[in-house]
């Protein structure tokens, strides 16, 4: 750990003496301990830190909710958390134009229950609890209605951000149809703080919808998942008629849940239909809207707990026979306990495995080596530090890893952000 | 290299069929769809495939040279407008779709490939490529990808940035790069594609494309509602998206534009202040109550006519009508200006007494035709060129319409894009250091500016070192990198 | 649009392609490559050209109308329409970019080679006209255009000759059916030694082969009375144009017209007649086309005739604007527009007068080819169609990219044949993908070329009409085998 020589007063003198606070060893980033936690409350506060930050050479790493400053791999060094936790507010929301500007501290369950008020809705469910909008772009986090809504680079339609050298820029607006000047706002997302510290954001929002039905079907084989899965999207509730397509693995059994939502007349003709679709695979059960909340819920959760080896895999969604396959393979000749759920409609699958130090590091390289020949991504989200210490995080990274380098290199010229957690080492 | 070597150069690369060098043959590329620009390219080049494109930009790249990509050639801002002593790299030879992959959902194209060829070729599964801009029948994908192309449908469907999920791109210094998942969603690193889309051909040139096909819609109906004005049918889109409603598409008409398309298609419009035409799509039982509900709003808002499309042909007709809106003002005006402006919805009915004001401060009419859903209006200002001074004033009057947008917390342009037309507008929405921040993007893609400079910003940015203390990159450090 | 095919696309796509005057979206150009062979024919440049030079590039007779030009706001919807820019994938070849090069050449730009190569190109299709949501009067630019360079500019030699013996043939029957004979054509007539001599034979094989190619064998030909009376009451009196190409190929057609009209109750009268003109008035021959327009208005003005009835889309689209093209012309300008108002293409008149006589059944899958000559410079679609839906059995299939020109267009296949070679086998790949038993089309230009190409793929099995020799069938009782015999 290392430990530079921290202007703490001047730091105190631009957000007030009571929020800047010595690190604790909670504070610490896959075991790198930062110096201190500073708190601005505005982008001109987060300006002047990230000034001295630039000045000094200190490395920072931009913090929401704190609910995934394990991903990714460990820092090379953190000295300022720069936490986003005061910055706190919906600047605006306009239900008539089905829009918000929130601060970059806001949490997603905050926003949401401020957006409800006008029966509007943030068209995001990733599962952490205590999440921030900051934190949410920064890591590109996504829940089963991203198969209906998209994820939040299709939802952001502007941004704030502040550079490493203190410079403060937005782009897009807070206009749904915009093509004025390049598109920063999905660059920055899922740039894990990396490009610069996210202080604002802008949403299209959704109207939230009448009411649901969910229908699920439980299966003893995991080979039977991807048949019904593409069974489901390939009839006619696709996109923009399932609002999601999710699956289940564990101990030996599975179970596929299709959502719908939207008006009851709608709701009741779509589930009875996807009923007749998936009976022929097995016995289906519809839950009503509140039966349906508790039971996504628990089914929209990652399918790990601290200590295991979390994996996202993205694969082509028609290749999820072979995703599972390897999975189930390499964990078996492991002898690792699995967990698996997924966002079956879009291709993305997480898997959590169990067991010792050396059968996980060699799950990880197995089903990495399966992706590399089929096509798609294999990222570690959730590792001990012993295993992720023997695994980048990331995976390869195709023939786009320079240019990747080059943007880092021009938006934070001194490597201060978030240094060594992003892909390649950046 | 003088010119000469450097038609050689290219024509050994795509035989003498793909490089054009005489001057009369080269100025009918002086312009794109907007023909108030025009620069004659030093050269043409028409490669069929991305290897192709590869070693022209590879060649322009070792030779300082600066290059424009350009598909059909329909862009309304001068995206495509050609750069003096540059090469013209024209995609409209590269019209492949290379790959129809159903069970994920994916078609995977060339650039040259026209908008509905993709839509057509997977019809048949059921499936369609939803960014419908008015231009699908003849612009290119490459060049929807460039432009982050709308239509009258991306209200619910999105644009051309939700639906491109991978390129093939072939940077400014020749290196080819792979970005966005393609048919793997979330691909690891930065959002590079997302960048990309919309990037207005600055940032590199797009050789394969995988775009994401939907399922088409079980039910689609649609309506036409009359108003007395333009207040009334806004009254009717706040009601009906109020109402938690997301139609396929809801699209508004002036009476000045009535006027013109009546006299140049003939859709038999009624005479109203305003029409709306309103598109639900989706599942058969949503379609037929959320229809019902729109209809209830229309004739809350005292809607004084509502045709509903009967069949197939009805509802083509009413499209037929907005459709030819932007061509049919030739039958009522010599000539006119199309302008491209965002306002959020809810300012519209302020914007749009606004431009009244204005049409008469200036004397010139303004019809309106716009994407009432996402408040993207397209006001045409019709002027006589042969009357002077009158282009000029009706610049003016287009550039007065844009800052009210502005004003009311919209946008410079919603699909046209900023290109070399709207440039000078930029200052009004970003501050240099935005624009600066922008042009970080633009340095790492393209640190020498070859790649279609001139466009989007006024002011370009010097690429260099940035003051401050010089960091090694750690990678550097330890090693394990050169410098990049 | 109601005729068309069963809506496939999205609402959106109809409309567009209904904005720019096709029924779907099927019918513009679907093109995934570029051609091969016949891009030579124009960026590559493997043709000789003469080097002429001149400016300006146009002289003070009529040059292209520098008002119409501006009705040109360079917006692109008719690029995916015509036929050059969907083989070759470039601006100088199409409609807006030959628009462009007629601006230049008002004020900027010479009339070389480069400039006359591309408007040599244009297959004077009009798909850009019906296309263009601007209302561009692009046929009377070409037209124009043409005229233009005909007088100015100075061709290589074999280029003339061979354009001169075109013009010496097609619009005289007699000496047409003379050249057709089954024999090689430039053997017969020495051609090819003369200008092998002359040692300019360089274009002149690839014209010859097509030119032979495109001719068939010559039919026995069916005479038609000078006067045929109704069947039954008298509801018209009407002309009939013969032509010089249907008249020697496709004499049947017009005895069937003849009948047709006959027994829809016309008077049909059939006077001794020349050549209307069209030939020449697309090839910008402009004195040979009022000569033989002039001509043509003498032949029927004197004969108190409600209608003039053409059954060939090229020569009705002519006639019909022949009003235009004497406009200068102060002893006919006048008589010329009445006359081009009486004239009706023989589907639009029958669909105008409304069918009186009984339809027999004809049970055959047909395939309806719009030739351009009547959908696009006439605006004839429906009612050829509906001339035949109106005949019980008849399935009537649209062809995919029916909005693309077959290659034919008048002598284009003569001149550029590597470009019309490729649209036409373009062309006949879609025709037999309808899976139709029979070719049903408007024009004689179009039947020779989509059988000759139909029989340098091996397919000439498939039989061709004319909608009036469908209907005359079906007046006349016959079983659908005497159609599909022929």
């Amino acid at each position: 750990m290392q430990t530079q020589n921290v202007p703490t007063e001047e730091l105190q003198g631009i957000v007030g003496e009571g929020h800047v606070r010595e690190a604790t060893a909670e504070d610490a980033v896959d075991g790198v301990g930062p110096s201190l936690v500073v708190e601005p409350a505005t982008i001109e506060e987060t300006s002047e830190v990230m000034k001295l930050a630039s000045r000094e050479g200190l490395a920072v790493s931009p913090c929401g909710g704190g609910t995934k400053m394990g991903l990714g791999n460990p820092p090379r060094e953190v000295d300022l958390i720069l936490s986003t936790a005061r910055m706190d507010q919906i600047i605006e929301h306009v239900p008539g134009d089905q829009i918000v500007r929130a601060q970059a501290g806001v949490r997603l369950e905050d926003l949401q229950e401020k957006l409800a008020e006008a029966d509007q809705m943030l068209g995001v469910d990733p599962p952490e609890e205590g999440a921030t909008i900051g934190g949410i772009v920064a890591a590109n986090s996504s829940g089963p209605r991203r198969l209906r809504y998209g994820t939040v680079r299709d939802l952001i339609i502007g941004i704030k951000v502040v550079l490493a050298d203190g410079t403060v820029a937005k782009a897009g607006g807070k206009v749904v149809k915009n093509v004025a000047g390049y598109d920063l706002s999905k660059l920055f997302t899922g740039s894990l703080g990396t490009l610069g510290v996210i202080a604002e954001a802008n949403f299209r929002l959704h109207p939230i919808r009448e009411t649901a039905r969910t229908v699920f079907l439980e299966v003893d084989d995991h080979n039977k998942i991807p048949d019904v899965a593409q069974e489901l999207t390939h009839s006619s509730f696709s996109q923009f008629v399932l609002d999601a397509l999710e699956m289940r693995w564990e101990r030996d059994r599975g179970v596929i849940a299709a959502l719908f939502e939207g008006i009851e007349p709608a709701v009741v003709a779509q589930s009875s239909r996807a009923v007749e679709v998936l009976g022929s695979h097995g016995e289906t059960r519809v839950l009503g809207e509140d039966d349906g909340e508790a039971f996504w819920e628990h089914f929209a959760r990652r399918p790990w707990a601290a200590g295991d080896v979390g994996l996202k895999i993205g694969a082509p969604p028609a290749d999820l026979a072979a995703v599972l396959d390897s999975i189930v393979g390499a964990a078996e000749r492991a002898d690792a306990e699995i967990r698996l759920s997924g966002h079956a409609g879009t291709g993305v699958t997480f898997a959590g495995f169990s067991g010792d130090e050396d059968g996980l590091v060699e799950i990880v390289e197995e089903v990495r080596e399966i992706r590399v020949r089929r096509g798609g991504s294999v990222v570690v989200q959730e590792a001990p530090l012993a295993v992720k210490e023997r695994l980048d995080a990331w995976g390869s990274s195709g023939d786009y890893l320079g240019l990747t380098r080059r943007v880092k290199e021009k938006f934070d010229p001194g490597y201060i952000m978030n240094p060594g957690r992003f892909l390649g080492g950046i | 290299m003088d010119r000469g070597q450097l038609i050689e150069t290219m024509q050994e690369i795509l035989g003498p069929e793909g490089v054009i060098h005489e001057r009369e043959q080269l100025r009918t590329y002086e312009c794109d769809g907007l023909m108030n620009y025009r620069v004659i390219p030093d050269l043409v080049v028409l490669p069929e495939s991305a290897e192709q494109v590869q070693q022209i930009v590879q060649t322009c790249y070792d030779e300082g040279i600066p290059f424009v990509a350009r598909g059909s050639g329909t862009g309304l801002s001068g995206g495509a407008l050609p750069v003096e002593s540059g090469v013209l790299i024209v995609l409209t030879r590269m019209r492949r779709i290379l790959e129809v992959d159903i069970p994920n959902g994916r078609v995977v194209v060339e650039p040259g490939v026209i908008n509905i060829w993709v839509s057509q070729e997977v019809a048949d599964e059921g499936y369609y490529y939803a960014p419908d801009p008015a231009s699908q029948i003849v612009s290119s994908i490459g060049g929807n990808l460039a432009e982050n192309s709308g239509g009258v449908h991306c209200l619910k469907y999105g644009f051309t940035t939700n639906h491109v999920m991978g390129a093939e791109v072939v940077l400014a210094d020749g290196s080819v790069v792979h970005i966005g998942g393609g048919k793997a969603p979330d691909a690891p690193g930065y959002e590079l594609l997302g960048a990309f889309v919309g990037s207005e051909g600055t940032l590199g040139i797009a050789t394969k494309i995988t775009l994401r096909i939907l399922r088409k819609p079980e039910a689609v109906r649609t309506l036409l509602a009359a108003f007395k004005d333009t207040e009334e049918a806004g009254g009717a889109v706040s009601g009906i998206i109020g109402g938690g409603i997301v139609p396929a598409a809801i699209e508004m008409m002036d009476a000045l534009t009535i006027e013109a398309v009546e006299k140049q298609v003939s859709p038999g419009f009624p005479e109203a202040g305003a029409i709306l035409i309103v598109e639900l799509d989706g599942p058969e039982a949503e379609v037929a109550n959320q229809f019902d509900q729109v209809i209830k709003v229309c004739e809350e808002n005292d809607a004084s006519e509502i045709r509903i499309a009967e069949d197939d042909e009805e509802r083509a007709l009413f499209w037929k009508g907005r459709k030819a809106a932007f061509g049919a003002m030739g039958s009522i005006s010599n000539d006119y200006y199309v302008q491209d402006g965002v306002v959020p919805r809810t300012e519209l009915g302020a914007v749009l007494k606004k431009i009244a004001d204005l049409s008469e401060e200036y004397d010139l009419r303004v019809a309106n035709v716009f994407h009432a859903g996402d408040g993207n209006l397209h006001p045409l200002v019709l002027y006589d060129n042969d009357t002077p001074g009158e282009a000029d004033k009706a610049e003016e009057l287009a550039g007065e319409i844009v800052f009210a947008c502005l004003e009311h917390g919209g946008s410079l342009t919603g699909e046209h894009g900023i290109g070399r037309d709207k440039m000078k507008y930029m200052p009004q929405m970003f501050t240099a250091d935005d624009m600066d921040v922008m042009q970080l993007l633009r340095c790492a893609f393209d640190p020498h500016r070859i790649c279609n400079p001139g466009k989007i910003f006024p002011t370009p940015r010097l690429c260099g070192e940035r003051p401050g203390p010089f960091h090694m990159h750690p990678v550097q450090k330890a090693g394990l990198a050169e410098n990049f | 649009m109601t005729e068309r095919r069963n809506p496939e696309g999205t609402t959106g796509e109809e409309a567009m392609a209904g904005a720019i005057g096709a029924g779907s979206p099927e019918d513009i150009g679907q093109s995934t490559h570029a051609a091969s062979d016949s891009i030579q024919q124009t960026v590559g440049a493997a043709r000789p050209e003469s080097g002429s030079y001149m400016f300006p590039a146009f002289d003070a007779h009529h040059p292209p109308d520098k008002d119409l030009i501006d009705d040109c706001v360079h917006c692109g919807f008719c690029l995916p329409t015509c036929p050059t820019y969907v083989l070759f994938g470039e601006e100088m070849d199409s409609p807006r970019g030959r628009i462009y090069l007629m601006n230049k050449g008002l004020t900027e730009e010479p009339m070389n080679d480069e400039m006359v190569r591309h408007w040599d190109l244009c297959l004077g299709c009009m798909a850009c006209v019906t296309a263009c949501p601007s209302g561009v009067q692009y046929d009377k630019l070409i037209e124009s255009t043409r005229q233009q360079v005909e007088r100015r500019y100075e061709r290589r030699a074999d280029d003339k000759v061979f354009r001169e013996m075109i013009f010496q043939f097609f619009p005289y029957p007699n000496r047409l059916r003379a050249v057709a004979a089954p024999m090689r054509l430039y053997q017969r007539f020495g051609i090819g030694d003369k200008l092998r001599r002359a040692g300019i034979m360089q274009r002149i094989p690839a014209r010859m082969r097509a030119m032979e190619a495109l001719l068939p064998d010559l039919p026995k030909e069916e005479k038609i009375p000078d006067l045929t009376g109704p069947l039954g009451e008298m509801r018209r009196r009407v002309g009939v144009l013969t032509g010089c190409v249907q008249r020697v190929f496709f004499s049947p057609v017009n005895a069937a017209t003849v009948r047709v009209l006959a027994a829809e109750g016309c008077e049909v009268v059939a006077p001794k007649q020349g050549c209307c003109g069209a030939l020449s008035t697309h090839a910008g021959r402009e004195e040979e086309s009022l000569d033989f327009a002039r001509k043509t208005i003498e032949t029927f003005d004197d004969l108190n005739l409600d209608n003039v009835i053409v059954n060939a889309a090229g020569c009705g689209s002519t006639m019909k604007e022949y009003g235009y093209l004497l406009r200068d012309d102060p002893e006919y300008a006048e008589r010329a527009k009445a006359f081009s108002a009486k004239v009706r293409d023989v589907s639009e008149f029958l669909q105008e007068l409304g069918p009186v006589a009984e339809r027999n059944p004809l049970p055959v899958t047909a395939a309806y080819h719009d030739a351009c000559h009547l959908a696009h410079a006439q605006g004839i679609r429906r009612q050829p169609r509906q001339t035949l839906k109106q005949i019980p059995g008849m399935d009537v299939k649209e062809i995919r990219e029916a909005e693309i020109c077959c290659g034919s267009a008048g002598i284009y296949n003569m001149i550029e044949p590597e470009p019309a070679a490729e649209l036409g086998e373009r062309k006949a790949n879609n025709i037999l993908k309808t899976g139709a038993q029979i070719i049903v089309t408007s024009n004689p230009g179009c039947m020779l070329q989509i059988q000759s190409s139909l029989k340098k793929m091996g397919r000439d099995g498939l039989p061709m009409a004319h909608p009036v020799e469908v209907l005359d069938a079906s007046l006349r009782g016959d079983p659908v085998e005497t159609l599909l015999d022929k």
